[in-house]
């Protein structure tokens, strides 16, 4: 990656973890506090309260991996922690859209879900990692990038 | 012309061959390290790999709680169970409540102000074709699936071997190689073939150990879904205590039983994308195993309850233990049942505990208590069986010894803390 692309990602990176640190200690805060929702923000925990502080721990991981991976970004170490954090974001977030797929599926009363419960059950508000997960997408294009760098 | 190589007579000769063979074989240079190299290493280096492997529990979990508890059972099993399977057995099943063949086969019927009453669900039913059928296809089934799906995918992905070097240290101290953490995992979905992963063990107390610890205090997926299914709530503070037990007990049996605890080398291959079809081949093969020997099991266990019920043995049973189970674990003296039950299948007496506690014969805490020593008491009928050929006698009446003192020792502690904080 050239100089451009590096100083993009140390700041970009950067801001996403301070983000991911500020949600982790919502949530951590949240989970003592029996959660919270604000506007299209949800850190109830009111489907899963066991895992809220559980996600706390890993957003707040996500924040410390993001942060410490801004020095000498290019280099192959440094990425590396970036595309963990962008991992372990992809699974929280991940496992948030397949518990809303498996809501949404069966009916309250009848075996299948109607078209409006179906879709209600995506609406917002949404648990802070989905928020994270179009951002931490970026680093597709530095793994990309690395890729054609090793094979150069 | 080919070199004439002597044949090395010692050790030394033996390092100065392999030394020059490789100089003229291998190619030297400094190896740059690959994004894959670089992840490979962050998920075994202590600071980064215990956030990442948190993660990684955490997708597990979450994905078995809503492949299992929300979709399959919660959304299709419990209704077509409870509200067509049942309804339509209760009548056309001869006999009607009170008959002992409708008893065994669809429903007994529990008590409610003197009077007998049908059961509304499977779970309280406890006929064999009822709790029998449900608690294996209803239940058990959707857990044991998605645990081995997310299981296949870890181990082809390469991340076992990688958290069983994360997990090395923690476990060295109980007298364990990272390497238990395999059986360990497998155990989650079924102690059976977590009892046969113990082999690569070197040692006799390495292997008698991690069978002890596998078959006392680690749930199998069966018992995990049902657990799941009736008490989520209390799903943390029961897998803190196994946890607290499986680590305790293990230092103490580490420093009990004579033997040495060698390293194992092992081989951590780099990660991979795991393919479809040989996911799909595991999945298939370990799932059928699992059914084959789950289903009989269920089926007879529901019988024998049943005929232990209808005999007056259950009765007796409960006179002569409930004093017992009432004074030293706090539990009521109908958890006997279940508890029977348990050599059989131990989801089978999740789901009769569960029975109870809809019956409100149980506080939240007499629950707490009961699954977890339903847990630890005994092993189910197949993991013992296969105890019996993976130890010899000596090793199995020590397993059962230590497992009889866990029992006491454990399930008296939870009640005494269950007592300092007033919930007992």
């Amino acid at each position: 990656m050239n100089e451009m692309e590096e100083k993009f990602g140390q700041i970009y990176f950067a801001v996403l973890g301070a983000v991911a640190l500020a949600f982790g200690i919502a949530e951590l805060i949240a989970s003592a506090g029996g959660g919270f929702t604000w506007g299209i923000l949800d850190s109830s925990g009111a489907a899963n309260p066991m895992f809220l502080s559980w996600r706390a721990i890993i957003l707040l991981s996500v924040g410390f991996f993001y942060l410490s991976s801004v020095k000498d970004f290019a280099e192959v170490h440094q990425l590396a922690k970036a595309v963990m954090a962008s991992i372990m974001i992809w699974i929280v977030a991940g496992m948030a859209i397949w518990s809303m797929i498996a809501g949404s599926i069966p009916g309250e009363e009848t075996w299948f879900n109607s078209l409006e419960g179906f879709l209600a059950s995506y609406a917002p508000p949404y648990s802070p990692e989905m928020f994270l997960l179009p951002f931490s997408l970026v680093i597709l294009y530095y793994i990309k990038k690395e890729g054609e760098t090793a094979t150069e | 012309m080919q070199e004439v190589v002597k044949v090395p007579q010692s050790v030394d000769e033996r390092w100065d061959l392999i030394d020059k063979i490789s100089r003229q074989t291998v190619e030297f240079g400094a190896y740059k390290h690959t994004l894959k190299d670089a992840i490979a290493e962050l998920t075994v280096k202590p600071l980064t790999g215990i956030p990442v492997a948190i993660a990684v529990i955490y997708g597990f979990w979450s994905f078995f709680c809503d492949f299992a508890g929300t979709l399959f059972t919660d959304g299709f099993m419990v209704r077509l169970f409870d509200e067509h399977w049942l309804p339509w057995l209760q009548s056309v099943f001869p006999g009607g409540l009170g008959n002992p063949l409708y008893a065994l086969m669809i429903d007994a019927g529990h008590m409610e102000d003197g009077v007998l009453v049908a059961s509304d669900n499977c779970f309280e039913a406890f006929g064999v074709l009822t709790s029998g059928l449900f608690v294996p296809f209803g239940v058990v089934l959707w857990a044991v699936l998605a645990f081995y799906l997310i299981f296949a995918i870890l181990e082809d992905i390469g991340y076992l071997p990688r958290l069983a070097v994360l997990v090395d240290t923690v476990l060295h101290k109980i007298g364990l190689h990272g390497y238990a953490i395999v059986p360990t995992f497998i155990s989650l979905g079924c102690n059976v073939p977590g009892v046969t992963a113990v082999r690569p063990l070197e040692t006799r107390k390495q292997r008698f150990m991690m069978i002890t610890l596998l078959s006392v205090f680690v749930p199998c997926g069966a018992q995990i879904g049902i657990m799941q299914d009736l008490i989520p709530e209390l799903m943390g503070w029961i897998f803190l205590t196994l946890v607290i037990g499986y680590l305790g007990f293990g230092f103490i049996l580490n420093k009990i039983v004579p033997g040495k605890s060698p390293e194992i080398i092992m081989d951590v291959p780099p990660y991979q994308m795991p393919t479809f079809k040989n996911v799909m081949s595991k999945l298939w093969i370990r799932t059928s195993k699992f059914l084959l020997v789950a289903v009989p099991f269920v089926l007879l266990g529901c019988l024998i309850v049943g005929l232990m019920y209808l005999t007056g043995a259950m009765d007796w049973l409960v006179a002569v233990f409930g004093p017992l189970l009432m004074g030293w674990f706090g539990v009521p003296s109908e958890t006997v049942a279940p508890l029977i039950a348990g050599f059989l299948r131990k989801d089978l007496a999740v789901g009769m505990i569960g029975g109870l506690m809809e019956q409100g014969i149980m506080t939240t805490f007499q629950v707490f208590t009961s699954v977890v020593l339903l847990c630890i008491y005994f092993p189910c009928l197949a993991t013992f069986a296969l105890m019996i050929k993976e130890e010899n006698w000596k090793e199995l009446l020590g397993s059962l010894a230590s497992l009889v003192a866990m029992v006491f020792i454990y399930g008296g502690l939870i009640h005494l803390v269950g007592i300092m904080l007033g919930v007992a």
